[in-house]
C-alpha cells in the first residue's frame, strides 16, 4: 500500500464512526517535474512531490469538504471532525442526497510503455530544447515552452465501499508562440497534453514544427478580409472547442441547476427539454466519453467512484443526456453517468467534461464538403473565442483560413474572420460532417472557485456551415 | 506562526547549507482557508483547506536555479525533500536569468490591517453572514441567489541563506453574489474583499442589496445593438479591462510573449489625469505583505504617472538586467494549471489614483453609451497589440439623458485595450478593491467612462 491510503482508511472508518450518512476520502500521492524555457534557455525547473487528500462528508443532509496536506492520524482527525461540524452547521434548506449506494472497487492504470519516472530530467530538456530550435527555425522571435510531466496514484475509498486505485501518468506542454507579421503580431498557443507515458511525445517534434510552420504562413500570408455572408468548412480543432462551449458546458447539470451560478454561470439547457427540445441541425450529434486512452480526459472511474461510459449529450440535434454526479442524478430523476473530477486533491469533485466530439458524418473529406461552396472560408483554427455564461452568444475567431471560391479551396488566406453565433443558430447551421474523428483540440478546461482547471479532449470530423454572415 | 513550519523552514537552509548550496530561500505557508458556496438561495457546501507548505528555491554551481515545495510532516522528510531538490538542481542548466536575490536583512513591521485576531472564531459567524447577504439580495428584488464566500488565515515565515528573514500573519476575506430573476438572463452582481472579515458584515449586506437590485432592473432586457458607444465601466469591468495594462508592466510577461508593454516604456498610454501605482503595502489590500519572497521590503510602485508608462515591476535579478533596483515584487509566480513556480516579479495591488467624477457625471455626455455592471471571458487574438474581446454578464443599461434607461443584454465588446487606455474620459472619485474570478490582482479602481468603444452581437 503507498504512503497515505491507511490516512484515506482511517479518515472514511472515522467518519462513519462518528455518524456521518457517507464520507469518502481522495488521495492523490505522486510527483511533478516541470520545466519552463524561455527562447532556448531555462528559465525554471521546478520538482515537487504531489501528496494530500480530500475528504467528504455528508451529515443530516449537509454537504462539507475538507483537505489536508500534512498527513497524521491526528490532522485527519480534525479534519473530519471539521467537516461533520461545517455539514451539520450548514442546515440546509433542502437535504442533499447522492441516491442509490455505489460500491466499486477496482484498480485502472495508464497504459505506459516509457514510465515517466525512469526518464531523467535531462532527455526531457532535450526534447524541449530540439522543439524550440523549430521554433527558431521557423523565425519565431518569441518563444516559451512549459513542460511537466505528471506521475500519481489516486485512491478514492468511501462508506458505501468503494475501493479504487489508479495510476496515471500526464504529460503536459504549452508552447507560447509569438510571430511578427503583415499587420499585427501573431500569437498561437500549442497544447500537447496526454494521458500517457513518455512515449506520448515522439510526435511532439513533428507536430510542434507543423504548429509553427503554420503560424508563420498566418503571420507572412494572412492579408485577405471576407465580409457579408459565406459559407463555413470548419476543422476539427475549432470542431472541438464548438463541441466543448456550446455543447458540453451547458449540458453539465449543475450549471443547469444553478449550483455555479455566481460561478461559471447557468445553463440555457434549463428552459429546454430532455428528448425533445431541438438545438441543432439532424446531422449533430455530440458524443462525450471518458474512456477514450491517451487522451487527457482519460478515466475509467470517476472521482466519486462511479464507473465512466460514453454520454451522447446532442442526438441527431436534440439535447439528449447532461452530464451528471450523484447529487446532481438524484436531482434530475437520473443516475450519475460518471462526470464527477476534481483538479486535485484539495478541491471538491464536480461535474466536468473529459472528451466532448462531434459524431463523424458520412462525407468522405474537406474537399467534397467544399464542393458546393460558392463563397467560404475553410477555418482550420482559431484564436480568440468567447461565450457567456449561459453558453448561448459565442465567438470563434479564425487562425489560419483559406477562402474557397467556386469549390476550391484556395492558398488564399483569410484574416481573422469572425464566426459570432448563438449556440442554436450555429449547430443549426451545420448541415454536413466528414466521417474521420480527430482530437485536434486538447486544453485545460477551468471552472468553479476556486478554480479548477482539468484536462479534456475534444474534435470531431470537419463540419459545414451554411450561410453565416461574418461579425 | 505555528512554531513547527518555522523549525521546517530553518532546519530546511541548514539543510541546504550543509550541502553547500549557493543559494537556499525557504518560505513556509501555514494556511487555513474555508469557503461556504450557496446557490438557489441556499448554502451548498462548506469546506476548509488545511495545508502546511515549504517553498524552496536553490541554486548551486554557477546559477543553476530549481523550485520546489513540499508537505514536511517531519524532520526527517525535511531532509529527503531538500537533498533531493538540491539533486534535480545539480540536473539544471546554468541560468543566466538568475542574477541574484535581496542579501540586506530588514526589519518588517507587521500592519494592525493585516490580520483579523479573531479568525478562527469566524467560522461559526460565516453561513449566517452568508443567509443575511441572499436575505438582503431577495428584499432588494432578487429571485434567485448564488454566491461564494472564501476566508481565511496565512502565516509566512521566510528565511534566506542570503540573509533577510521575516515573519507575518495576515487574514482576508472575499465575497462574491450574483442575483438572479426567474428569467436565465436577468442578473446583478455584487462583491467586498478586504482583511478583516468580522468587520465585513456591512459590506456583505451591501453585495447583496446591489446584486439583488441590479437583477430587478435588468428585467426585460433587449437585444442590444452592435456599434460605437461610450462605456461606463463598473470598478468591476474596469479592474478586469483597465487593470489588464498595469499588470502588464512585468518583465516575466514581456520575457513571455504576453504584455504590450515591452517597448512602450516613456509613453504616453492614458490621459494625464490616469495614475496607476503598484503597492505591496496598501492597507486592506489582499497581496499587501512586509516582504516580497527574497525578504526585500514591500513598496509603493509607481506604474503610469500623468498616463505615462515610467516603471516596470522587478524582483532582484530583472532590476540588475534592467539596471536598477528591486521594486519588491519577487515572487513565486503561477502559470494557468500546469505545476511550475517562477522566480519573477508579480504585481501586488494595483492601484488606480481617484478621479474627480462622480458616478452621476460619468453618466453625462452626448455620444450614445452604456453601463456595463459586469463582465466574463476575456480572451485576446494577440497580447502584443491587444485585440481582445469580452462579454458583459449581469445587468446593463443604454445611458439616456445622463440617466441609466432601457437595460440590454447579448453583446460583446471587441475592441484594443491599449486604445481603450487612451480612450478614458473619465474617473470616479470613489475607488473599491476589486479581485474575483476575472480579476487576476487585487485592482483599486472607480468606474470609469471610456470613449468610441466597439460593440458587437451574434449575427445570427
Amino acid at each position: 500500500m503507498s504512503f497515505g491510503k491507511d490516512y484515506a482508511e482511517f479518515g472514511v472508518g472515522f467518519a462513519q464512526e462518528n455518524g456521518v450518512d457517507y464520507a469518502e476520502a481522495r488521495l492523490i500521492n505522486g510527483q511533478r517535474t516541470i520545466l519552463f524555457l524561455r527562447n532556448g534557455v531555462l528559465f525554471s525547473g521546478t520538482q515537487r512531490p504531489w501528496l494530500g487528500i480530500g475528504f467528504r462528508v455528508l451529515k443530516n443532509g449537509g454537504l462539507a469538504f475538507v483537505s489536508i496536506d500534512d498527513l497524521s492520524k491526528k490532522t485527519v482527525k480534525n479534519a473530519i471532525n471539521h467537516g461533520i461540524k461545517m455539514a451539520k452547521g450548514s442546515n440546509p434548506k433542502e437535504r442533499i442526497d447522492f441516491g442509490d449506494l455505489v460500491s466499486n472497487e477496482a484498480k485502472w492504470a495508464v497504459a505506459t510503455k516509457e514510465k515517466l519516472a525512469d526518464v531523467d530530467t535531462d532527455t526531457m530538456l532535450e526534447l524541449i530544447l530540439e522543439m524550440d530550435k523549430k521554433a527558431e527555425d521557423h523565425g519565431i522571435k518569441t518563444r516559451a515552452n512549459i513542460f511537466e510531466a505528471q506521475s500519481f496514484e489516486k485512491y478514492i475509498v468511501t462508506s458505501e465501499g468503494t475501493h479504487i486505485t489508479s495510476e496515471s501518468s500526464m504529460l503536459k506542454f504549452y508552447g507560447i508562440l509569438t510571430a511578427k507579421g503583415l499587420l499585427d503580431t501573431e500569437q498561437r498557443w500549442v497544447d500537447f497534453t496526454r494521458s500517457t507515458g513518455w512515449e506520448g511525445t515522439k510526435t511532439w517534434i513533428d507536430q510542434y514544427d507543423d504548429a509553427c510552420a503554420r503560424l508563420t504562413k498566418v503571420a507572412t500570408q494572412a492579408d485577405n478580409t471576407m465580409t457579408g455572408k459565406v459559407d463555413f468548412v470548419v476543422g476539427p480543432e475549432v470542431v472541438g472547442i464548438i463541441c466543448h462551449e456550446n455543447c458540453g458546458h451547458p449540458s453539465e447539470g449543475d450549471r443547469i441547476w444553478g449550483r455555479e451560478g455566481a460561478q461559471a454561470g447557468e445553463s440555457f439547457w434549463r428552459d429546454l427539454t430532455l428528448g425533445e427540445s431541438r438545438i441543432g441541425s439532424k446531422h449533430v450529434t455530440v458524443l462525450e466519453d471518458p474512456t477514450i486512452p491517451g487522451t487527457g480526459g482519460y478515466y475509467e472511474y470517476d472521482d466519486e467512484g462511479v464507473k465512466a461510459r460514453e454520454r451522447i449529450l446532442i442526438q441527431d440535434g436534440i439535447i439528449n443526456e447532461p452530464l451528471l454526479n450523484r447529487e446532481y442524478g438524484v436531482k434530475f430523476g437520473l443516475r450519475s453517468n460518471g462526470a464527477s473530477r476534481s483538479s486535485d486533491y484539495n478541491r471538491e469533485p464536480i461535474i466536468r467534461m473529459a472528451n466532448t466530439y462531434m459524431k463523424p458524418g458520412d462525407y468522405t473529406n474537406i474537399e467534397e464538403l467544399a464542393e458546393d461552396v460558392k463563397k467560404g472560408i475553410y477555418m482550420l483554427s482559431f484564436t480568440e473565442w468567447n461565450i457567456d455564461d449561459r453558453r448561448y452568444q459565442s465567438k470563434y475567431v479564425g487562425f489560419e483560413c483559406y477562402e474557397i471560391k467556386n469549390g476550391e479551396i484556395t492558398d488564399s488566406m483569410v484574416r481573422r474572420p469572425v464566426m459570432e453565433l448563438t449556440s442554436i443558430g450555429l449547430f443549426s447551421s451545420i448541415d454536413a460532417v466528414t466521417k474521420d474523428l480527430v482530437f485536434d483540440f486538447s486544453g485545460i478546461c477551468g471552472k468553479s472557485d476556486p478554480g479548477q482547471g482539468v484536462p479534456v479532449y475534444a474534435g470531431g470530423g470537419c463540419i459545414r456551415m451554411r450561410d453565416i454572415k461574418l461579425g | 506562526m505555528s512554531e513547527q513550519i518555522e523549525g521546517y523552514v530553518d532546519l530546511s537552509v541548514e539543510t541546504g547549507q550543509k550541502l553547500n548550496v549557493d543559494l537556499i530561500i525557504a518560505r513556509g505557508i501555514s494556511n487555513i482557508e474555508n469557503q461556504v458556496r450557496f446557490s438557489q438561495n441556499k448554502i451548498d457546501i462548506n469546506k476548509q483547506w488545511n495545508s502546511k507548505m515549504v517553498e524552496l528555491v536553490v541554486v548551486v554551481d554557477e546559477n543553476r536555479l530549481s523550485i520546489s515545495e513540499f508537505s514536511p510532516t517531519s524532520n526527517e522528510s525535511v531532509k529527503e525533500n531538500v537533498e533531493a531538490t538540491v539533486k534535480f538542481t545539480q540536473n539544471m542548466a546554468v541560468n543566466p536569468f538568475f542574477q541574484g536575490v535581496e542579501e540586506t536583512s530588514s526589519s518588517y513591521p507587521e500592519p494592525a490591517w493585516l490580520a483579523d485576531t479573531k479568525i478562527r472564531d469566524y467560522h461559526e459567524k460565516a453561513p449566517q453572514d452568508v443567509n443575511a447577504c441572499i436575505d438582503a439580495a431577495i428584499s432588494a428584488g432578487a429571485v434567485r441567489v448564488a454566491g461564494s464566500y472564501l476566508f481565511g488565515e496565512k502565516k509566512i515565515y521566510l528565511k534566506s541563506s542570503a540573509g533577510p528573514s521575516g515573519s507575518y500573519t495576515g487574514t482576508f476575506y472575499n465575497f462574491t453574489v450574483r442575483a438572479f430573476q426567474d428569467e436565465l438572463d436577468a442578473s446583478g452582481q455584487g462583491f467586498t474583499c478586504g482583511r478583516m472579515p468580522f468587520k465585513a458584515e456591512k459590506a456583505i449586506l451591501a453585495a447583496g442589496e446591489q446584486a439583488g437590485h441590479f437583477s430587478k432592473l435588468h428585467q426585460g432586457a433587449k437585444q442590444a445593438r452592435p456599434g460605437k458607444y461610450d462605456l461606463i465601466l463598473s470598478p468591476a469591468v474596469a479592474a478586469d479591462l483597465l487593470g489588464t495594462i498595469p499588470g502588464m508592466a512585468n518583465p516575466l510577461s514581456i520575457m513571455m510573449g504576453i504584455s504590450a508593454l515591452g517597448d512602450k516604456m516613456g509613453e504616453k498610454l492614458g490621459p494625464e489625469f490616469i495614475s496607476v501605482e503598484d503597492n505591496g503595502l496598501q492597507p486592506d489590500g489582499l497581496r499587501s505583505s512586509p516582504f516580497d519572497f527574497e525578504g526585500t521590503p514591500r513598496q509603493s510602485t509607481p506604474i503610469i504617472k500623468d498616463g505615462v508608462l515610467i516603471n516596470f515591476l522587478h524582483n532582484t535579478s530583472t532590476s540588475k538586467m534592467a539596471g536598477g533596483t528591486s521594486t519588491g515584487n519577487s515572487e513565486l509566480v503561477d502559470f494557468g494549471s500546469i505545476g511550475t513556480k517562477f522566480l519573477a516579479p508579480s504585481p501586488t495591488n494595483l492601484v488606480f489614483n481617484t478621479g474627480d467624477h462622480s458616478f452621476e457625471e460619468l453618466l453625462e455626455g452626448t455620444n450614445a453609451a452604456i453601463f456595463v455592471t459586469c463582465n466574463w471571458y476575456t480572451r485576446f487574438t494577440s497580447r502584443i497589440s491587444t485585440e481582445y474581446s469580452t462579454i458583459p454578464r449581469d445587468a446593463a443599461f443604454i445611458v439616456e439623458n445622463g440617466e441609466l434607461g432601457q437595460p440590454i443584454k447579448n453583446f460583446r465588446i471587441s475592441d484594443n485595450l491599449l486604445r481603450q487606455f487612451a480612450n478614458i474620459s473619465g474617473l470616479e472619485k470613489d475607488r473599491i478593491q476589486i479581485y474575483w474570478w476575472q480579476t487576476p490582482f487585487p485592482t483599486w479602481i472607480g468606474s470609469v467612462r471610456v470613449k468610441d468603444c466597439r460593440i458587437t452581437t451574434a449575427t445570427q
